[in-house]
């Protein structure tokens, strides 16, 4: 086996994920202008290899609110995809769909919810269609399921599933530019070591 | 109350007569507060799995088992006696409900069970529990007093 921990890919190998970063970035951008119905544009995204700490402040703080949608991989590989949404994602959501804005996130009904739920679906789909895409892997996805609760413990979602494998978390960071508003795109795409060295094999980086 | 003293995620902080022990967002992790009140000496410590298992892992406090025995082995080492001592405990949270049978394993529970295990194995006595759910918890402890303190978004308070 080849990569052991996630901070243990070379620059090829980083460079493979930065693709499907951009891939994943351009798809999303694309599904998200349908349902926002207004034109939206991307940045060129990051990808981070983050301590727990440290993910936690490339997003915010630990005790920030924040809305989170969980979707799990499995088939040929297996991980988490975690997509989070801040207040300024969120009303850019409601407020094209339900022509609505929120100021507390105690105020989202059960309906928005799952409308957030769904644009995080739409987006995660996004890059798992350029992972499956790139590589030539099917890939299942769950149902998507959402939080909106403390970023802390939402992050410890994801460290803990992996917490025997890695100490570390994958980050693709980019934003979305939606009429004049930048909007930060968070997502954690966390496959497991065993599947990370697949999709390798598979693309002939190994 | 002191001054703050930050514990992160797979972490501990041990402090004496005063000053507050806080650890932030706790989700399916556990925090655990140990005290004796005799020395007035207290510990914070956030475990993120249930045991340490084969892992070569020299980070302590990352897991249930040997997070625990380690806090209680330095605040013996510091003077604390095992029967004075009490502990408690907050977090085990299922941030999400997957639906259609894909779950995630339930860390947050193993991590309660397991931490209580342990407690009750280092025969030290648990005095307070905020566990599970599906919300993240902020945990603080004031050493001058042992008083824990739970912060949670959109309810209450709580204090044991």
């Amino acid at each position: 086996m080849g990569i052991e921990k996630y901070e243990d890919m070379n620059a090829l190998e980083m460079d493979v994920i930065k693709e499907v970063g951009s891939i994943g970035t351009g798809n999303a951008a694309t599904a998200l202008s349908q349902v926002l119905t207004r034109p939206t544009k991307m940045s060129i995204p990051d990808v981070y290899i983050l301590g727990y700490n440290e993910a936690i402040e490339m997003i915010g703080t630990p005790e920030e609110i924040v809305a989170a949608v969980l979707m799990k991989m499995s088939g040929e590989i297996n991980g988490i995809m975690l997509f989070v949404l801040k207040m300024d994602f969120i009303n850019a959501v409601l407020s094209s769909v339900m022509s609505k804005k929120i100021d507390d996130y105690m105020e989202l009904t059960e309906l928005e919810k799952s409308a957030l739920e769904e644009v995080g679906n739409i987006i995660i789909s996004s890059y798992v269609n350029a992972l499956s895409g790139l590589t030539g892997v099917t890939i299942q996805l769950s149902i998507p399921s959402i939080a909106i609760n403390m970023l802390g413990g939402i992050l410890s979602v994801p460290m803990a599933e992996f917490g025997y494998e890695t100490d570390k978390l994958m980050m693709i960071n980019g934003k979305f530019i939606v009429d004049d508003t930048v909007l930060d795109s968070n997502l954690l795409m966390m496959p497991d070591i065993r599947s990370l060295n697949h999709l390798m094999h598979k693309l002939g980086v190994d | 109350m002191g001054k703050q003293i930050i514990v992160g995620i797979a972490d501990m902080k041990m402090a004496r007569q005063e000053g507050v022990l806080i650890t932030y967002a706790l989700g399916s992790c556990i925090g655990i507060a140990l005290y004796d009140p005799m020395i007035k000496l207290g510990t914070l410590v956030h475990i993120m799995l249930p045991e340490q298992g084969t892992m070569a892992d020299k980070n302590l406090y990352k897991y249930a088992d040997t997070g625990v025995r380690e806090t209680v082995r330095k605040m013996t080492a510091f003077g604390a006696v095992k029967n004075r001592m009490r502990a408690k405990i907050a977090g085990g949270a299922k941030m999400f409900e997957m639906k259609g049978g894909h779950d995630l394993g339930n860390i947050g529970e193993r991590n309660a069970l397991n931490v209580k295990k342990m407690l009750r194995e280092q025969g030290i006595r648990l005095v307070g529990e905020d566990t599970g759910a599906n919300y993240a918890r902020t945990m603080s402890m004031d050493v001058s007093t042992g008083k824990v303190t739970i912060k949670t978004f959109g309810r209450p308070e709580i204090t044991m």
